[in-house]
């Protein structure tokens, strides 16, 4: 049975709560966020496809000084559904150059994108110079930035050069033709594999975790977010302190951190809801298989003790550094090493499950502060139970050591008044403040 | 009968400023009693310890009995000096969240609230977003939000800052009504009038410290009762007149008919001092008593706390 005073205190958690989440579900920008996310969502994953799909491919051409005769190879490369480039002949000029500088000279009309009237507008060039068993390939190209090109011509080259070897050495082309074709089926395996051998839906547990780690950091930099701008709203109009006179800190910053975590909630939840509803229009049978992913070794549950502690932490820290600050602009000031600590962990995420046992990896992920990022998107590749429940202590013991922290600062903060001062903050830290 | 409010020996310190001082009084309940003194004399940061919001140096509180402050809050309700609502609530929704907090159900607070905002003359604002409203009939939202749970103990800091005239007596008719009805009302402000029009009694503080505790009439008698009087008076016949402590004339002019200001010592009679001035054929042709206000006690009681702490 609870007592009085418990049911008084969390009603008023509850009516605090309440309001927190619906002053957000009102509000126009809200049901705009929850829509505009999943189709931004779904054009970033497509746009590159649709960049490629959409761009005209390359125009190339080979100027072969080296007898080396890759230019059929490079073609053979070239081809594809979508062809890496259209192979052209080289302009007369061009064609008609006696060194690789000279064909450079030559060649930059050509690729200026302002070409001389009746010659073709080229994108690159490859320069063959050399010999055939030890060519140089200077490969010129509009685009410094796109490596694609310039590997298929390597590749192509590299087996026009072997060609070239082998049958210097006496080997028949046929033969050599054959030997080249030579190609191994590769299998992949893993002990963490269900039948051994390695599949789709073997990584599809590593690939949500990547994806729950993001869904993390979404939450709390919104939610986060949400809460500091709450926070400020009530210092500068002069509510905290009738909130306070009303409420216990832990009732007024619970309340407030549970009302915005339903906020997050209701969106994660309703971009899940949409992305079933889209999966299970476009491919029906990988709903049961993220269903089972998402029970690997316990990683939705996991996943749920971390996002909770990670939520509360930072959720915390920003609420207490709200109640410092009348204006987003002095609350800026504040957040700038926050906001470091929190991209930190997502510059090491594709790494984390590229190499889930790196050290580094392991080490970060047991660090507070990252451990709800790096070790959610570990959990898939089944980390040592020591690690994930020495990272939940950990976690455990610095979230409720920042939450206490952070509320007596946010009673500080509210009851501070003037400009912020970060004496003042240090002084609401230690409670010396008020 | 338990005091609604009690200090005894409160201080407090904010590092090396010393807010409060050795502060103890008592309220009793139903009472309206005034917590008065100037700007920055720890008006606040006492009526903040009182509601628990910061915790005394020193001393004690007892809220309406229990020194659990914390534990009475859904008893108290509190205006602060600074006071502000959610810009995009309505002043109805306001009143039911404040409420809420203080445990009454929303359909109750709903209809508590409607009916307090509508006797507050704010029946066409009921729905608008706070923000749409006048600073008057804000300050009207956030003092009903404070009091829709009827609370025993309402603290209000600087009431009637910011109204205007009409608002002010309509506050004060408010604050009686709340009495009227058993509640205990303290509220802090710096202007006299409203607690001389409303208070039992009142609480005086000059630098930190306690300079006055008692009833209206106990401040009144702290300041000279003035006698005015009118005609072809002579300065130096008038200061030899007995039980006066100064004697001014008020036009500025040094011969001829005029008016004087006699200051009358501590204890002196205002009428042994005009039967004087007639047995001595004074030429008196219009007299006045001055009955002194909150305002001559105020400064009274602070200059002389000034004078004793130079001292």
């Amino acid at each position: 049975m609870m007592s009085a005073k418990m049911v008084a205190s969390l009603n008023r958690l509850r009516v605090i709560a309440i309001r927190e989440f619906l002053s957000y579900l009102r509000t126009p920008g809200f049901w705009l966020s929850l829509m505009i996310g999943p189709i931004a969502a779904t054009f970033g994953g497509m746009a590159p496809t649709m960049m490629h799909q959409a761009a005209p491919a390359p125009v190339l051409t080979v100027v072969d000084l080296s007898g080396t005769r890759a230019t059929p190879t490079i073609a053979a490369a070239l081809r594809g559904p979508k062809p890496l480039a259209i192979l052209v002949a080289p302009p007369e000029a061009v064609a008609q150059a006696s060194s690789p500088a000279a064909a450079g000279r030559a060649l930059r009309p050509y690729l200026s994108g302002d070409p001389p009237a009746g010659g073709p507008r080229l994108d690159a060039a490859a320069i063959l110079s050399g010999t055939p068993q030890a060519t140089v390939v200077d490969f010129w190209s509009r685009d410094i930035n796109d490596p694609d090109l310039q590997q298929a011509v390597r590749g192509a080259v590299t087996q026009a050069m072997q060609q070239a070897r082998l049958s210097a050495a006496g080997l028949d082309p046929q033969v050599v033709a054959q030997f080249s074709a030579a190609a191994p089926a590769v299998h992949s395996y893993s002990p963490r594999a269900a039948g051994g051998q390695v599949s789709m839906k073997d990584r599809l547990p590593s690939l949500l975790g990547l994806g729950l780690a993001f869904v993390l950091f979404f939450a709390i930099f919104t939610g986060a977010g949400i809460l500091l701008n709450s926070v400020i709203e009530e210092k500068s109009s002069r509510i905290l302190e009738v909130l306070l006179s009303s409420a216990t800190v832990p009732e007024l910053l619970g309340g407030k951190i549970l009302g915005v975590a339903g906020v997050s909630a209701f969106i994660i939840v309703g971009w899940g809801a949409m992305g079933l509803l889209a999966l299970q229009h476009s491919a029906p049978g990988m709903v049961a298989e993220v269903g089972t992913a998402l029970m690997t070794h316990g990683l939705v549950i996991w996943f749920a003790f971390f996002f909770l502690l990670g939520y509360l932490m930072y959720a915390s820290v920003f609420a207490a550094i709200g109640a410092f600050c009348e204006t987003v602009r002095e609350a800026q000031t504040l957040l700038g090493p926050i906001m470091i600590l929190i991209s930190l962990p997502i510059m090491f995420l594709t790494v984390a499950l590229e190499h889930p046992d790196a050290p580094l990896i392991v080490a970060l992920s047991l660090i507070p502060p990252f451990t709800p990022f790096l070790m959610t998107a570990r959990l898939a590749s089944g980390p040592p139970l020591w690690q994930v429940l020495g990272a939940l202590i950990l976690m455990a013991a610095t979230t409720t050591a920042v939450v206490w922290l952070c509320a007596r600062a946010f009673r500080a903060g509210a009851l501070s008044t003037g400009k912020l001062d970060l004496k003042r903050v240090a002084a609401g830290l230690v409670g010396r403040a008020g | 009968m338990v005091p609604a409010l009690e200090l005894e020996g409160v201080n407090k310190r904010y590092g090396d400023f010393h807010a409060v001082r050795d502060l103890s009084f008592k309220v009793e309940p139903g009472s309206i009693f005034g917590f008065l003194g100037p700007n920055g004399v720890g008006k606040t940061s006492t009526l903040r310890m009182v509601l628990g919001l910061i915790p005394p140096t020193a001393g004690r509180i007892a809220v309406l009995g229990s020194s659990q402050v914390r534990a009475s809050l859904d008893r108290i309700g509190f205006l602060p000096e600074e006071r502000g609502l959610y810009r995009l609530m309505t002043p109805l929704d306001a009143v039911v969240f404040f409420a809420g907090l203080k445990g009454v159900s929303a359909a109750v607070a709903r209809k508590r609230g409607r009916e307090m905002l509508e006797a507050q003359g704010l029946g066409e604002a009921i729905s608008r977003p706070m923000k749409a409203l006048s600073k008057g009939m804000a300050q009207k939202v956030q003092l009903i939000c404070a009091l829709a749970h009827e609370p025993e103990l309402v603290i209000l800091d600087e009431p009637f800052s910011g109204l205007d005239p009409v608002n002010q007596l309509g506050l004060e008719g408010l604050i009686r009504d709340l009495a009227r009805r058993g509640a205990t009302v303290i509220f802090s402000t710096h202007v006299m009038a409203h607690a001389e029009r409303l208070c039992e009694r009142i609480v005086l503080m000059a630098q930190g410290r306690k300079v006055f505790d008692g009833t209206m009439a106990q401040a009144r008698a702290a300041a000279p009762t003035r006698l005015v009087l009118e005609g072809a008076l002579d300065p130096s016949s008038l200061a030899s007149l007995p039980g006066l402590a100064s004697v001014e004339r008020q036009d500025g002019q040094i011969e001829g008919a005029g008016l004087y200001t006699l200051t009358l010592t501590p204890g002196a009679s205002a009428q042994a001092v005009l039967k004087a001035a007639l047995q001595r054929d004074l030429d008196i042709s219009q007299f006045r008593l001055e009955t002194p206000t909150l305002h001559d006690a105020f400064i009274v009681l602070t200059k002389a706390h000034g004078r004793d702490d130079e001292r």
